[in-house]
């Protein structure tokens, strides 16, 4: 029996994270009375919602060996023309807010061409372009946020559907989308080629630019769709939104087996190290650590975690 | 057996009375509270709030008996989102109350709400009501704040001059109904012309930066005045660094330490400051009777003052 679940350790590139996120899980509840509440799952899943999205945009990119500082940007941005689509422009909300689909998009697409028609590192050109799209978010709302967002939208941030908020539900139907492109598609295989040797990739005849513009692309869909979301769930446009969800997903990301060196890992471990710093950032709250300590404390757990997961998966290898 | 249950039932009711019966405004006792301070941002003005706080929870302690826990619980950055999420997870530790500086009262608005549907009551400081509610706020009049100190550097600069105005996060709204005010009294007098504004986040390093860009491009300039408590520090800074104490005024805003020490140094006139500590005492104060059941004020008024180089001490700690 513990041979199998030996085995079954070793064979999923995922145990380890789930058996980290188990212990942290188990601890908090341990530990305090308020954590396996229902009032605050629903909190921890709408928080890992908006952030899960960022997060499998951003595993995605990274399974290419890219990365894009400008996603939360991005969904900052997208945020603010849907307010104003909806509020200043009048135009219908769905309208609106599909509009601001595809301009995420379409922003997800430029940085794909300059990354790949300039040469360009994705890390370096994206911090560039993270200041054009927050410049011009500040353009449009001069640092004011826009209220009145119709409220015909406001289910889709604040309501909930089997006592889960619809922005996690919505989140868990595109990591369902990711993890089919990823696993599933010849697209997909062609992301782990181009990640694990773009010459290689290039040299069999995978159209390694094309992959490449098209997986920004989508990853400019999701942070659209995230700040679409923030959108609804605050009932304003706030220029604010995304500024949190730079390093994060990154974190995340790395947590769930996905190295920014590209080649290896899945949107569904990335997801579960979303998961982790989710919880991590909840209990710090609940347990009432001091805001000046919180920083240091996420952190230390945050490589506590990633070392417990290397040392188990060494220890496994090995028996 | 029936002997039996009757007495002890009727025995049972006689204890138990006491605790059914109706107690008057402010008659409510326990033995002790629990209240979450959620201010904007990690910042050293919201740490003098929190100061106060621990100042009120003590006195509570010392004239009542109840003991008063104050939860500090601070976004890292100035982010709506980050600070409804740590709002979110104080709700769900079942506080008896939350004091809360919103950043955004349209985009707090919901997570108010939650307060109020699981029953948690919340004073707000240094901040206004979203539309429609009406909780208890305890803070100061910002418009009268950056009145004063607008005033006083028409009154430094003879009524004539170029000055430039320091923003501090554009979507905070007391920073912004400040910048308004200021631009107000300004434009109301003929002999004053605002030359620049700047942006500084409420990060004393960009004030600095923004403050030197601002005088290198407009060397003429005469005075400065902040709607944020960093920018006046970063202004200070960046007039010491370009060698004009003396040349260019500066009335500052609120009682960092930094900012009273540029006054003793000379390099600002004076400073127009909330109180920050009586914020954080008046906001328990408030929440503590209302969980006492006493009826509480719309608006508590900890008002304003101007520190100059006379009483700059007093408020040295």
């Amino acid at each position: 029996m513990l041979r199998r679940m030996m085995g079954f350790m070793v064979l999923n590139p995922l145990s380890g994270v789930i058996a980290v996120l188990a212990i942290i899980v188990l601890v908090a509840s341990l530990l305090s009375p308020n954590f396996l509440t229902s009032y605050n799952m629903m909190i921890i899943a709408r928080s890992l919602a908006f952030i899960g999205l960022i997060t499998i945009a951003q595993s995605m990119l990274m399974i290419l060996g890219e990365l894009d500082l400008s996603l939360g940007a991005i969904g900052g941005f997208c945020g603010v023309i849907g307010g104003i689509l909806m509020v200043q422009v009048g135009l219908p909300p769905w309208l609106a807010f599909a509009l601001c689909l595809l301009i995420g998009a379409l922003f997800g697409l430029v940085n794909g061409l300059l990354v790949t028609l300039l040469r360009l590192p994705s890390l370096v050109l994206t911090i560039g372009m993270a200041g054009v799209y927050g410049g011009l978010n500040l353009v449009l709302t001069r640092g004011v946020a826009i209220t009145g967002i119709p409220s015909s939208i406001g289910f889709l941030g604040t309501g909930r559907w089997l006592g889960l908020p619809i922005p996690f539900w919505i989140m868990l139907v595109f990591l369902a989308i990711a993890s089919f492109i990823t696993l599933k598609t010849p697209f997909g295989r062609y992301m782990y080629a181009v990640g694990s040797n773009a010459p290689a990739a290039r040299m069999l005849g995978i159209h390694v630019d094309r992959v490449r513009v098209g997986v920004f692309a989508f990853a400019g869909f999701l942070a659209a769709l995230a700040g679409m979301l923030m959108v609804a769930r605050l009932g304003s446009a706030q220029p604010s939104i995304g500024d949190s969800w730079v390093l994060g997903p990154i974190a995340a990301a790395v947590i769930g087996g996905v190295p920014t060196t590209g080649g290896i890992g899945t949107p569904l471990g990335a997801i579960f190290g979303a998961a982790i710093i989710g919880v991590i950032e909840n209990i710090i709250v609940l347990f009432g650590i001091s805001p000046y300590w919180q920083s240091m404390v996420s952190g230390a757990i945050v490589v506590l975690a990633i070392s417990l997961d290397a040392i188990s998966r060494r220890y496994f290898k090995r028996e | 057996m029936k002997s039996r249950i009757i007495p002890l039932l009727l025995a049972g009711a006689l204890f138990a009375t006491p605790a059914f019966a109706q107690e008057g405004p402010g008659q409510q006792k326990a033995d002790g509270y629990r209240f979450v301070l959620v201010p904007k941002v990690v910042h050293p003005w919201f740490d003098k709030v929190n100061q106060g706080a621990q100042q009120a929870a003590a006195a509570i302690e010392a004239q009542s008996g109840s003991k008063v826990e104050i939860q500090y619980s601070a976004p890292q950055s100035a982010s709506v989102a980050e600070q409804n999420e740590i709002i979110e997870r104080a709700i769900s530790t079942r506080p008896d109350g939350l004091i809360v500086d919103l950043l955004d009262p349209s985009g707090n608005r919901s997570v108010l709400e939650e307060a109020a549907e699981q029953g948690i009551p919340v004073t707000l400081f240094d901040s206004i009501n979203p539309e429609g509610m009406s909780l208890t706020t305890v803070g100061s009049d910002f418009c009268e704040q950056a009145n004063m100190a607008a005033n006083r550097l028409i009154e430094l600069l003879g009524g004539e001059g170029k000055v430039a105005i320091m923003m501090g996060v554009p979507t905070a709204p007391n920073h912004a109904e400040r910048a308004r005010c200021a631009q107000a009294t300004f434009d109301a007098h003929d002999g004053i012309e605002v030359v620049a504004t700047g942006v500084d986040n409420d990060d004393i390093n960009t004030a600095q930066q923004q403050a030197s860009a601002i005088m290198q491009a407009n060397p003429d300039l005469d005075g400065w005045v902040a709607a944020d408590a960093a920018g006046p520090v970063g202004i200070g800074q960046a007039i010491k660094e370009a060698g004009k104490v003396g040349e260019v005024q500066l009335v500052g805003l609120d009682d960092l330490n930094q900012m009273l020490v540029l006054i003793q140094e000379g390099v600002a006139d004076s400073s127009s400051a909330s109180r920050p500590t009586m914020q954080g005492y008046w906001s328990v104060i408030n929440m503590w009777q209302q969980a006492t059941g006493a009826l509480t004020p719309n608006h508590i008024d900890t008002g304003n003052v101007m520190i100059t180089p006379d009483n700059v001490e007093s408020f040295m700690q």
